[in-house]
């Protein structure tokens, strides 16, 4: 499984940094964020590093948006009537130009603009249609991906589950981009039928043929190595870790408030503010927090280098570098040669985060709204749910996927 | 309609005895001068013509090994009323249910049985037909150890209009052995992989003597309950060692149709490899 990087909110420095640093990459660009010129001169910038590729999301969840930035693109309509648009010219206008911009901005798949399902339902599943017949009829002459944005609730339909993957079984689409609305807005999700909903979903797309890559995730999502999933986009900021519709209704001022560094423990899979470092430091376990070497993150050596490490100046950038440094790591070592040892190995990491997290803990070292906590038995759950349902199936065919 | 009258209206017959009555359904046994032992079915015109002539057109189109051949059809008029007949083989052997009153088929039985019945299904789905009835009343065990799929009763042209009625609440099946899209007449989910789930429970059945779904329930919604909300143990035999049986089956029995086999010929080749590995143990001389 692969690390994408979704574009947000102060991204660009990174994604030009981590693409190089990478030998390769792709880019998530977003429309919300950057106006037409700056999508396409970043794309140019990430497409001249060797193995630089992007994917453009139209952020089209949400017609009646009142972001400002969003709605200015030129593909935007200008009003949205949901009675009758997927079904006539407007939908081919729409089409038409983020088809154009996909292509200006050199995007290595068409990612198909996608409602948000409040509901599963035939309406829904009639735009996801409309779009992916529309877009074979273009000649993008790229893989075409339809957008599956799904909100909470609809997270936790089962049978709606079902209904888009018998709905994908006819549709003439490469892959699918799924993004998932996280139940409360939650950062770690502890639901853990939405997680076995999540698993269920890619590894029935999977098992169709399809691409998957699923936008807006954060290191809980690490299982779906389990279903075979080809990428996991992530980012900076919280809110490109876990999808929000709400972050495209309308501007928010939060991205720039948001001034809290944290630090990612890969062992125990939770993130620690440096102050709670110092008390790592000070309880002597500190060194057991560090990346281990084949992670090739530096970017927190300070942290690790002895003294106080709220004083090392560790800030944002190198927070956010050594967290998806980390994360390409464990997303690459999450799917292994086969399914039963991917799950194992996914299993592994989970007990040993909890061991390591309850460790911590002991010793004073809390990671308070970060803590992966209450996220390691929903895990643990939706796995055996996985297992249960498509674990034969993946065991089967998990060489050709 | 007593055996003299049949007699009379079929002199190429002889031998005739009568095998079974049903509501609409008469069955005799009888030898042909070419085509040796063969069933005469005449099955009374009634409310249900149109689905008494999609069983005739079922057993026409579908030819294969385990279907016994449909040598003629016609109509005829009865004391009864008009009738359609068809005559077809007539396999000697037992039904499936009367043999697992003796308790479990064998591994080897049970892989024979999965291969056979899936190659049949196979061929029903290169049709578009879904026979939506599979269960061990339904299947006969000849007497080479061979399996043979009756009774298109209920059999689903996938390309002729459904003669269930959309707003039924309850498709056509058999408690216990049909899968929820089917017991529930979600009709636009209705394919193939509809008798996938029942030909799962039926190996599951034959290879332990147990339908989990019907043991003991207290009644018919008991029965629906656990098909739509209990998921089917795992088969947990000693000659199934790798689990790659347990692991078809556990496939073929989920509850949503988009998680089993896409079509009955993925399962087939799937069922086949499981036979060659038993093949090659048993060669080896490591069955138990």
């Amino acid at each position: 499984m692969d690390l994408h990087l979704q574009f947000g909110y102060g991204m660009m420095d990174h994604c030009r940094h981590l693409v190089k640093s990478w030998s390769g990459g792709t880019v998530i660009l977003s429309p919300r964020d950057l106006e037409r010129k700056q999508l396409v001169k970043l794309s140019d910038e990430i497409r001249a590093l060797p193995g630089g590729l992007v994917l453009l999301d139209p952020q089209f969840y949400l017609p009646r948006s009142d972001h400002a930035r969003l709605t200015s693109h030129d593909y935007w309509p200008d009003s949205y009537q949901t009675n009758g648009f997927f079904g006539g010219p407007d939908m081919h206008k729409l089409m038409d130009a983020v088809l154009q911009l996909n292509r200006d901005v050199g995007a290595a798949a068409f990612v198909l603009p996608g409602l948000l399902a409040t509901t599963i339902d035939d309406d829904w599943l009639g735009t996801l249609r409309a779009t992916a017949e529309r877009a074979a009829t273009m000649d993008a002459g790229m893989p075409l991906y339809a957008t599956v944005a799904l909100n909470a609730e609809s997270m936790r339909n089962t049978a709606g589950i079902q209904e888009v993957l018998a709905e994908f079984e006819t549709l003439n689409v490469n892959g699918a981009y799924l993004l998932f609305e996280h139940p409360n807005g939650d950062y770690i999700v502890q639901d853990p039928i939405w997680l076995a909903n999540a698993l269920e979903l890619s590894a029935g797309l999977r098992l169709l043929g399809k691409t998957v890559v699923v936008g807006y995730a954060n290191h809980q999502l690490l299982c779906l190595g389990a279903a075979s999933v080809n990428a996991v986009v992530s980012g900076t900021w919280m809110n490109v870790r876990a999808f929000s519709p709400d972050r495209f209704r309308a501007a928010d001022e939060e991205d720039q408030k948001r001034k809290t560094v944290w630090y990612y423990d890969p062992s125990s899979l939770s993130e620690y503010k440096p102050v709670f470092l110092d008390a790592a430091l000070r309880a002597g376990v500190l060194a057991g927090m560090a990346p281990p070497a084949a992670f090739g993150s530096s970017y927190a050596a300070a942290l690790f280098s002895g003294v106080q490490p709220s004083s090392v100046g560790f800030g944002e950038q190198d927070a956010f570098r050594h967290y998806l440094q980390c994360l390409l790591h464990q997303a690459r070592a999450a799917r292994a040669a086969t399914f039963d040892a991917t799950v194992s190995g996914l299993r592994q990491v989970l007990d040993s985060a909890e061991r390591q997290a309850g460790m911590l803990e002991k010793s004073g070292v809390l990671a308070g709204a970060r803590k992966f906590g209450d996220g390691f038995d929903p895990v643990r759950s939706a796995l055996s749910a996985l297992d249960a349902t498509r674990g034969a199936m993946l065991r089967r065919s998990w060489a050709t996927l | 309609m007593d055996i003299p009258w049949i007699a009379a209206q079929f002199p190429q017959l002889s031998g005739l005895q009568r095998l079974a009555q049903g509501g609409q359904k008469v069955v005799f046994a009888a030898q042909h001068a070419s085509d040796g032992d063969v069933v005469l079915k005449l099955l009374l015109r009634a409310s249900d013509e149109q689905r008494l002539e999609r069983e005739v057109l079922a057993g026409q189109l579908i030819e294969c090994e385990r279907v016994p051949r449909v040598f003629e059809t016609g109509e005829l008029a009865t004391p009864l009323g008009s009738c359609i007949w068809l005559r077809e083989q007539r396999i000697q052997g037992t039904t499936l249910r009367t043999r697992l009153r003796s308790g479990a088929l064998d591994f080897t039985s049970v892989v024979r049985l999965g291969v056979q019945l899936l190659s049949t299904l196979a061929h029903a789905e290169a049709k578009r037909i879904v026979h939506r009835d599979i269960k061990p009343e339904n299947m006969i065990l000849d007497t080479s150890g061979n399996f043979w799929l009756l009774d298109f009763g209920l059999a689903r042209h996938l390309d002729l209009e459904s003669l269930t009625a959309t707003k039924m609440p309850w498709g056509m099946g058999t408690l216990g052995y049909s899968p929820p899209e089917q017991m529930r007449n979600r009709k636009r989910e209705i394919d193939g992989r509809t008798d996938l789930f029942a030909a799962g429970v039926l190996l599951h059945e034959c290879a332990t003597g147990a339908n989990p779904f019907r043991d003991e329930a207290r009644d018919d919604l008991e029965i629906l309950r656990r098909v739509e909300q209990q998921a089917m143990p795992r088969l947990l035999l000693l000659a199934d060692r790798d689990g790659r049986l347990a692991d078809l089956v556990s496939v073929l029995v989920q509850k949503f149709p988009t998680q089993r086999p896409r079509t009955v010929a993925e399962a087939l080749t799937w069922m086949r490899e499981i036979e060659s590995a038993h093949a090659g143990t048993v060669a080896g001389g490591r069955t138990v």
